[in-house]
């Protein structure tokens, strides 16, 4: 029975089928109203399934220049790694593997799908490959410094004067005493957290690794079928783990009791996350050079963040 | 066989091999390798067997030398003791000669007069071993001597390549200063205690440190510092670890680095006690992350592939010194921890170095490019290595790094002070840092385009690739079954240097510790609770599920058409694979954060500037280092 | 009178340092190695000496409760460090010859091939 339930949330719930399903979901939406910003009509709400669909349909070539293990390897580890990571956070009260979610290890395994993008488009020995992995590195290196800045805030804010790093914890502490987002202190964090999402999904502006126009979509321009659905895929999910991880930090007080109301309550607070972070940001901005968003992000954005943590130790 | 004498006979076989091949070494290039293994090997199996005894069982060894056991109370003769912190250290030593003796063979067979470099292979080897087993500080500073001289012959072996002979000099002119300058404080602690013996001391400065005691301790500390190579006396042994043969860069990073930590890790805890000390914690703490960012950032700036693992030695060294310096229990099981792992990874990646430069002859970044296809196996070697080093779960990097973060914030949250919350920061930043550096690498070196030069280059030979394959499966191992290592390994070191009385006990006879007023810290083991093994085989089921899923329905091979051939004559694929042969990349391997670089100009200009490759600035650096450690623990500490 | 034995070890230890960060010849360098080591010999010498005591040998019935001799083991481990500073000396200036052969200078400022 043990395995069976293990399985089922390995699968179904919050795995494999809820977070590629939600994920993709998430991206229609954030299709659809973009288009709707640019007094477009869009395309309808499920062609992210139809495009994935598709592509798995696709041939798939592997480039002569390309080492093909890790070529088509890289791909299923990012996958595999996001489905890992959505196990570890807990949906409101109902976490899959209860006490071992930690914020050091989300944070580690939030780097793997871009370190998965990055070596397959290594592998793939193109030189727009080679421009785009290192602008993918450059934006990971802006947004991680920030972002533990933002987890070490809320775990300070959350464990007093002890280590408190278990998600699972953090988000007892809020409904206990309240969202994270009411307190004063964690606002700049949860500023700075949404600016890190697009970032780490890597939506425009902050899109320059992918840069369609300029680099021909960088680590994934050598990718076809399969491999490219997976990195679709990938986006697509990483945009639900984030928000999700948001809602777990933040908004982690409300608990309806009944499992599938709050599944329901968080695919609802991700979408309003998905529209607010980055398809908003996406309407009404241009692209950045890669120099500028480093410094964006370790400026502004880490500001911010220094702002929370220093709020939090101060007892605020 | 009575194992009390193993510790001794490894280190009088390791030195006895090195003479035997001075002697009969000449004759027979088969006997010289026989005596090398037979040294290495030997070693080994000695330290291998302790273990039952010393890790699961709990004794700590003593042995005097010449049986001069301690009179009225005092120690006089040379003692060997055996606790578990030693133990751990000397484990790694002889795994990290034995990788090394078997990847010389092959890699070092195209060099002349190859029995000087075994001799001094054997003899650096057993110099290391003998500093991490003995109990007196001399016997450690005549070890350290002869470790410091025959790493210093190792790095111009290759005397006739560029700048080896160079770099031999200024390590040898930084390293007389360490020794020296450790030579003095162990003077200054005989004039003040009166014995050499480290138990003795260890129960006579307990609790009682008296301004002469400190500046020894200063002394030793900053000596022991110039020995593991933090900044800002790393310069010399980035030069060392480009220039000298791989094989000896392996053991430079895996043990001669270790060496001095361990040395540090001994002086702290065990023979001054002085953890508890809050300014000493900060010095070191304070020394431990500039070295990170320092070293990572140099790394980050270089264009030789050695150079670079050399500053990531050197970066990793201060993710160490940064855990010891907390002194919590966590603090310094995550630091022996990343000290195992360090010898791990570092290992296996200068090993693949190694390979890349005899097989191709050059480890200058932006000649190399698109070995992967050539070097598919070394190629692995190389991404378990950089994984490893970079953090990524589930490699050991990551589980010691873990332990890292959680000990300096839960430290920064217990004390209340915000210094260990910049120094949580910049460990994690600097582990960016540290995969942006080896992505850096592995598109330079493995992927990229493959320069026409290189077409004929092969793949390392099976001798080579063996101890590559051995760290990298110990890497993924140990990374896996944390919680087997810190139960056998990693935790009875880190209890060994908390907990001191049963060292004295055993060294100085029973009841000796409670006599001079020694108490143990009683620390709560650290806790191993990341996740649970079960999610391990939750994520090999992702993972095989994925790739089945891919498999099927993207036909892996399906369509794999080459450029050259028919199917570039035909033109039907032009559009598609053109770009591939006519346009190179613009961006050099080295090169390749040029967004970030050019935010960060003034730093780079300034730090380069500091590394200027002048020996007496280097010296400069170290005493001027030295100066302020003295200041900061006569002007704080007293 | 010990006092000057201190004052004149901890000077050739400052002078040694003095020499290797300011003298740009290696050969001086290496020299400065040397003297520094002469420095702290000195000072674990006159760490064992006691004034009037007499040398530390003696046989079985000469040896009685109130005998005055000086400490014999700082005598060998100088004796030890010695032979070490030798070795180092050595070895340093048959590395000086090697680097004056490559790079045909003794000038500390242009052997710097390895830097940044």
């Amino acid at each position: 029975m043990n395995i069976l339930m293990g399985l089922f949330h390995i699968l179904v719930f919050p795995g494999l089928l809820f977070v590629c399903i939600i994920g993709l979901l998430l991206a229609g939406v954030d299709r659809k109203v973009l288009a709707r910003m640019q007094k477009r009509v869009g395309p309808p709400l499920i062609q992210p399934f139809y495009d994935f669909l598709k592509l798995m349909g696709k041939e798939t070539i592997v480039p002569h220049a390309a080492n093909k293990t890790v070529f088509l390897a890289a791909p299923v580890i990012g996958f595999a790694s996001l489905v890992v990571t959505m196990l570890f956070i807990p949906v409101f009260g109902y976490s899959a593997f209860s006490g071992s979610g930690d914020l050091i290890v989300i944070l580690y395994l939030l780097t793997i799908p871009a370190v998965a993008l990055i070596v397959g488009g290594s592998a793939s020995g193109s030189p727009y490959a080679g421009i785009g992995i290192s602008r993918e590195m450059v934006t990971m290196m802006s947004y991680e410094f920030p972002l533990i800045m933002v987890l070490l805030a809320i775990a300070k804010k959350a464990g007093g004067a002890k280590l408190l790093f278990s998600l699972t914890d953090i988000v007892a502490w809020q409904q206990a005493n309240g969202s994270g987002i009411f307190h004063v202190a964690l606002i700049p964090a949860a500023l700075a957290l949404l600016l890190i999402i697009p970032a780490e999904v890597g939506t425009q502006p902050f899109d320059v690794a992918e840069a369609e126009t300029e680099i021909c979509e960088g680590p994934l321009i050598e990718y076809s079928g399969a491999p490219l659905a997976m990195f679709k895929l990938n986006t697509a999910m990483k945009m639900f783990v984030m928000t999700s991880l948001f809602t777990c930090l933040f908004f982690g007080g409300i608990d309806t009791g009944i499992v599938a109301v709050n599944a329901l309550i968080l695919v609802a607070i991700c979408i309003a996350l998905t529209i607010l972070c980055m398809t908003l940001i996406h309407a009404v901005t241009a692209r950045l050079k890669i120099e500028h968003l480093f410094k964006f992000y370790w400026t502004f954005v880490a500001g911010l963040a220094l702002c929370s943590l220093i709020l939090v130790w101060i007892g605020l | 066989m009575n194992y009390v004498h193993f510790p001794v006979l490894a280190v009088m076989l390791l030195f006895l091999t090195a003479f035997l091949i001075v002697i009969f070494g000449r004759l027979s290039s088969v006997l010289r390798n026989a005596l090398a293994l037979i040294g290495s090997a030997g070693a080994f199996a000695m330290i291998v067997y302790l273990i039952k005894p010393v890790m699961i069982d709990g004794e700590i060894i003593s042995y005097w030398m010449g049986n001069w056991e301690p009179v009225a109370g005092y120690a006089i003769g040379i003692g060997y003791e055996i606790d578990q912190l030693g133990l751990f250290f000397a484990l790694l030593v002889v795994s990290t000669i034995l990788l090394s003796c078997i990847y010389s063979f092959k890699y070092m067979e195209k060099d002349s007069s190859l029995e000087f470099y075994y001799v001094l292979f054997l003899m650096m080897s057993g110099a290391v071993l003998g500093l991490v087993l003995t109990g007196d500080v001399f016997n450690m500073f005549i070890m350290i001597e002869i470790m410091t001289f025959s790493a210093v012959g190792l790095t111009a072996f290759r005397n006739n390549r560029w700048g080896a002979v160079e770099a031999a000099f200024k390590y040898l002119i930084i390293g007389t200063i360490g020794s020296s300058l450790i030579l003095f404080g162990i003077a200054m602690l005989y004039a003040d205690c009166h014995t050499l013996n480290m138990a003795q001391l260890s129960s006579i400065l307990s609790g009682n440190i008296n301004p002469a005691s400190l500046m020894a301790f200063a002394m030793m500390l900053t000596g022991l510092g110039i020995k593991s190579f933090i900044v800002p006396f790393h310069a010399p042994a980035a030069d060392a670890y480009t220039a000298a043969p791989s094989s000896i860069s392996m053991v430079f990073s895996g043990m001669v680095n270790k060496a001095g930590v361990y040395g540090i890790i001994r002086l702290v805890y065990i023979i001054f006690r002085a953890m508890d000390i809050r300014q000493l914690q900060y010095l070191l703490a304070a020394f431990g992350a500039v070295t990170m960012f320092i070293g990572v950032t140099m790394a980050l700036a270089q264009h030789d592939f050695k150079r670079l693992l050399a500053f990531h030695s050197i970066s990793q060294i201060g993710y160490v010194i940064t855990a010891v310096s907390l002194g919590t229990a966590l603090g310094l099981t995550g630091g022996l921890f990343h000290a195992m792992n360090h010898t791990l990874f570092k290992g296996l990646l200068f090993l693949c170095a190694g390979a890349v430069l005899k097989e191709t002859g050059t480890t200058n970044l932006d000649k190399l490019g698109g070995l992967s296809k050539k070097m598919p196996k070394t190629t692995i070697c190389f991404l378990i290595g950089a994984f490893s080093i970079s953090g990524i779960p589930p490699f050991n990097g990551f589980a010691s790094k873990w332990l890292i973060y959680q000990a300096a914030f839960s430290k920064a949250v217990e004390t209340g002070n915000f210094f260990f919350v910049i120094i949580t920061v910049c460990a994690v930043v600097v582990s960016v840092m540290t995969l942006a550096s080896f992505i850096k690498v592995t598109q330079a070196v493995f992927f990229g385009q493959l320069p026409e030069k290189f077409e004929n280059v092969k793949e390392a030979p099976f001798l080579m690739r063996l101890p590559m394959w051995i760290m990298a499966i110990c890497c993924v191992l140990s990374g896996v079954f944390y919680g087997f290592v810190d139960k056998y390994l990693v935790g009875p070191a880190a209890g060994a240097a908390l907990g001191v009385s049963h060292y004295i006990d055993t060294m100085m006879g029973s009841g000796y510790a409670a006599a001079a007023g020694v108490t143990d810290i009683k620390a709560a083991p650290a806790q191993f609770s990341y996740w649970d093994p079960i999610i391990w085989l939750v994520l090999f089921v992702i993972v095989l599920a994925a790739v089945c899923f891919v498999m099927v329905t993207g036909k892996g091979d399906r369509g794999r058409i080459s450029v050259s051939g028919k199917a570039a004559e035909d033109g039907k694929y032009a559009t598609f694979f053109s770009g591939e042969k006519s346009l190179p990349s613009h961006v050099s391997g080295s090169d390749l954060f040029w967004g970030f670089k050019k935010d960060w100009k003034k730093y780079f200009a300034v730090i380069e500037d500091l590394h200027s490759g002048v020996v007496n600035d280097y010296a400069l650096w170290a005493v001027a280092a030295s100066a302020l450690i003295i200041v900061v623990l006569f002007g704080f500490v007293r | 009178m010990m006092i000057v034995n201190y004052v004149a070890s901890v000077l050739l230890v400052v002078l040694g340092l003095y020499t290797i960060i300011t003298k740009k010849n290696i050969i001086k360098i290496v020299l400065g190695t040397g003297i520094v080591d002469y420095g702290i010999n000195l000072f674990i010498v006159s760490v064992g000496f006691t004034p009037g005591g007499t040398a530390p040998i003696f046989t079985i019935n000469e040896i009685v409760s109130g005998s005055h001799f000086v400490d014999p083991v700082p005598q060998a481990l100088t004796l030890t460090s010695i032979v070490i500073g030798a070795c180092v000396d050595a070895m340093a200036l048959s590395l000086c010859i090697k680097l004056y052969k490559q790079y045909k200078t003794t000038n500390a400022d242009e052997i710097r091939r390895l830097h940044g």
